[in-house]
């Protein structure tokens, strides 16, 4: 039975556990180990509770027991607060007793690091000797929501509501400000789960169990930091494709240090947190920049249906949000619903004449509640409108509460979604209070509305093709030559292939690559120039040089025997003055290739994505305007489309301002490749194509230059 | 100093810290686990065999002992 199994079949014993030992309880109000037990029996548990604890006889008049093993009955669950240092001589108590599951409070372990690592090594051990599943240590602990257990397993303040969101933590005091902030906003919780070092119950354990769940419909997640890439991605993209359930998640740790001292454009440009927001796209994963934004979309899909479309219809007592709201649809990629006729009949008809009858509606500032009530019902009715915002500033007149209450109402017979912004704070609040206590989200800025509409939005678009979980198709290669190409330069101690080396690999997976020869003197250049045909390119080759541009050792474009000849004796003559050191192996001769549209290829190897793609606008400029995007190999058709069309610069392949188009399946096809060989061949540490040269439609494409670290 | 009177005295003092009864504390008992100790306590516990035995112990590694046993071994180490 793998770990994975083992904690799927005790999840019900730590979330519904029938009985429940605190392991360490004490009665000093304000501690942890007393708090633990006071939350416990506060959220009504429905269980049985047993304290523990060596000195205490009762606790909250609960009787106490010296060690966990004088316990008659059985016990489902123990939640450990004693101090690291005894916390295995708990564990194997736990073992002889048959407890499977723990929630370690206590903190003292990994995070601490010294003799904190033996210690979670240690209870770590003592676990998998006795398949006991535990989530900790060092967290706030757990909140089960559901009537029918009803368990505060932690020392946050207070219970949340009942609700239909899970939330994951890796911080513990995060969750408690977290807590505080849903209960303004009435936000309610199936699941609350601090799960600190994961030391043994993961997140990806966690969000399987969220998944399975029947309480839980939105999975909200803060992690600090990703361990296990790959399998997080793995996990989503499974989890939303049989399930259909979003994962939200916050990703703190947004600057890219060590970026600036890779050796390549790739490297360079491919920052930790691009990769982990390619990665979280991949797989379908919704990153939220803070906590309200997270909580704003979060709200979204727990209260409202997701759009089959994205026409939306604005009403508005107030001209200005009406507005603002409609640039946020646009910027935001959505679109402002047309109206029936039908709809503009009525709206003409019901609406005072001052009104503005078409999208966004304008209901004037002294709109009470029956015009809400006619131009939301409509809209709701209208087959070409997907969705409905309505936004409302409190002017004197205006019947805050009956509008809310209209609304809640008229969703009740809707399936489509409605969002809602009631603009301000004191005198709106009670009517914010209705929409929220029934399920209708409110956003304080018609912004933040939109930008929750479009995530679900996009979301369910996702949920519809299932395309960004394609098959990944196999490309024609000979990796066992490439294996053979970086072994023997390992083995040689090399840090990159030289540009020999570099085309035989790359070729090796069909890639684009122009056959080149290496010339020891003016007369050999000329030789392999006169058989290639002009013009021709002249390029130095040496070991000992990345940057061949830094040290004059390229010529481009030489169109006849003599300037082949001068063009060698120069570059020889330049490298010698630039880098006096290095050893020179000759100068390659190749082809020069035609006109194109310049683009860059890259891969980087992240510690926990593993190889991840790189596409942009290439070129020597490639950092100055930064238009790239990554993907975490192997990529499927749709990510290699949409990498590269959500560039800026795609429109220049794509005939922007009378250009030819160009020959874009053949990107696609070298990026593919690219996908492969960075899969197969991990000795690679970083490549460059830099520039891909992209030549007009059906006229294929060709690598002009390319480096390879290893 | 006798194994056998270290004992007695670190049982002794034990006992003032957490007032319980000497009777109560195994040789191999755990501070915490067994006998309940607090943070403070593990503190106040080190000041204390200090006293009884008129000797100064290094803080940091007389936190770290934890039980009747090792407290006994780690102080006759000092005395000898």
């Amino acid at each position: 039975m793998s770990k994975s199994d083992i904690h799927k079949s005790n999840f019900n014993k730590i979330f519904y556990p029938k009985s429940i030992a605190i392991i360490g309880a004490n009665n000093v109000e304000g501690t942890v180990p007393y708090d633990i037990v006071a939350n416990i029996l506060k959220s009504n548990y429905k269980g049985i509770v047993y304290p523990v604890s060596p000195r205490e006889k009762s606790i909250l008049n609960i009787k106490a027991y010296k060690y966990v093993i004088d316990i008659e009955e059985p016990v489902d669950l123990a939640i450990v607060v004693f101090p690291s240092s005894v916390c295995n001589l708990v564990f194997e108590q736990m073992g002889q007793k048959g407890i499977k599951t723990a929630i370690i409070i206590s903190a003292g372990f990994k995070e601490v690091g010294g003799i904190g690592i033996e210690r979670e090594k240690q209870i770590k051990e003592i676990a998998d000797k006795y398949g006991i599943s535990f989530i900790g240590p060092n967290c706030l602990g757990v909140i089960n929501t559901d009537p029918s257990i009803s368990l505060n397993a932690s020392f946050a303040r207070n219970m949340p509501d009942e609700g239909n969101i899970g939330f994951l933590s890796q911080s513990g005091a995060l969750c408690t400000a977290v807590l505080d902030y849903a209960q303004s906003k009435n936000i309610g919780f199936s699941k609350f789960i601090s799960f600190g070092n994961k030391a043994d119950i993961s997140e990806i354990d966690l969000l399987y169990y969220l998944a399975d769940d029947p309480k839980t419909k939105v999975i909200l997640i803060y992690l600090e930091e990703i361990s296990e890439g790959k399998a997080l991605m793995a996990c989503a993209k499974d989890i939303i494709s049989k399930t259909g359930k979003p994962i939200l998640v916050i990703k703190s740790g947004r600057t890219n240090e060590g970026a600036a001292a890779a050796a390549s454009h790739t490297g360079s440009l491919a920052g930790s947190d691009e990769i982990c927001n390619a990665a979280f796209e991949q797989a379908g994963i919704i990153r939220c920049n803070d906590i309200m934004e997270m909580f704003d979309i979060a709200v979204a899909f727990a209260y409202q249906p997701i759009p089959e479309n994205n026409r939306v219809a604005i009403i508005t007592n107030a001209g200005g949000p009406g507005v603002l709201t409609t640039d946020a649809l646009i910027n935001d990629g959505q679109q402002l619903a047309a109206f029936s006729d039908e709809t503009t009949t009525i709206f003409r008809k019901e609406l005072p004449k001052t009104a503005n009858i078409k999208n966004p509606v304008d209901v004037i500032g002294d709109a009470r509640a029956d015009r809400y009530n006619i131009a939301v019902t409509e809209s709701l009715k209208d087959d070409n409108v997907d969705a409905v915002f309505v936004i409302l500033t409190p002017q004197s007149m205006t019947e805050i509460e009956t509008i809310a209450q209209e609304i809640v109402d008229v969703s009740k017979n809707s399936s489509k979604p409605i969002y809602t912004s009631f603009m301000g704070a004191v005198d709106v609040n009670e009517g914010i209070n209705i929409l929220e206590k029934n399920n209708i989200p409110n956003f304080m800025l018609p912004e933040s509305m939109s930008k929750a509409f479009a995530s679900v939005f996009k979301f369910g678009q996702l949920l519809a093709n299932n395309g960004a979980f394609q098959n990944i198709n196999k490309t024609k290669k000979n990796s066992k030559k490439a294996n053979n190409i970086l072994t023997e330069a390992l083995k040689d101690g090399k840090i990159f292939l030289t540009e020999d080396k570099t085309t035989e690999l790359l070729s090796c997976y069909d890639l684009p690559v122009l056959e080149s020869y290496v010339a020891n003197s003016a007369v050999e250049a000329v030789g392999f120039a006169e058989n290639i045909g002009y013009p021709i390119v002249l390029k130095i080759l040496s070991d000992d040089i990345v940057h061949k541009f830094d040290v004059k050792g390229v010529l481009l474009d030489l169109k006849s025997k003599d300037e082949v000849a001068h063009g060698f004796s120069s570059i020889i003559e330049n490298v010698a003055k630039l880098a006096p050191d290095a050893k020179i192996k000759g100068i390659l001769v190749r082809k020069m290739i035609p006109e194109g549209e310049e683009v860059i290829l890259g891969i980087k190897r992240d510690n926990s994505f593993g190889p991840v793609i790189m596409y942009g606008l290439g070129g020597i400029f490639v950092e100055v305007f930064r238009d790239i995007n990554f993907r975490v190999a192997p990529l499927s058709p749709s990510d290699i489309e949409s990498m590269v069309l959500e560039t800026k610069s795609s429109k220049l392949l794509l005939g922007a301002r009378g250009r030819n188009l160009k020959d874009v399946k053949s990107l696609y096809s070298c990026l593919a490749k690219l996908s492969e060989l960075a899969v197969d061949l991990p000795q690679i540490k970083e490549l460059d194509i830099n520039p891909l040269i992209l030549l007009d439609e059906n006229k294929g494409c060709y690598i002009a230059d390319a480096k390879i670290m290893l | 100093m006798e194994t056998i009177e270290v004992n007695e005295r670190v049982k002794k003092s034990i006992a003032n810290v957490l007032k319980i009864g000497t009777e109560s504390i195994a040789d191999d008992a755990n501070f915490i686990f067994d006998l309940g100790a607090d943070s403070l306590q593990s503190v106040l516990l080190v000041a204390s065999f200090e006293e009884e035995f008129d000797i100064e112990l290094d803080e940091d590694k007389a936190l770290n002992v934890q039980s009747v046993s090792d407290a006994v071994e780690f102080i006759q180490e000092y005395l000898d």
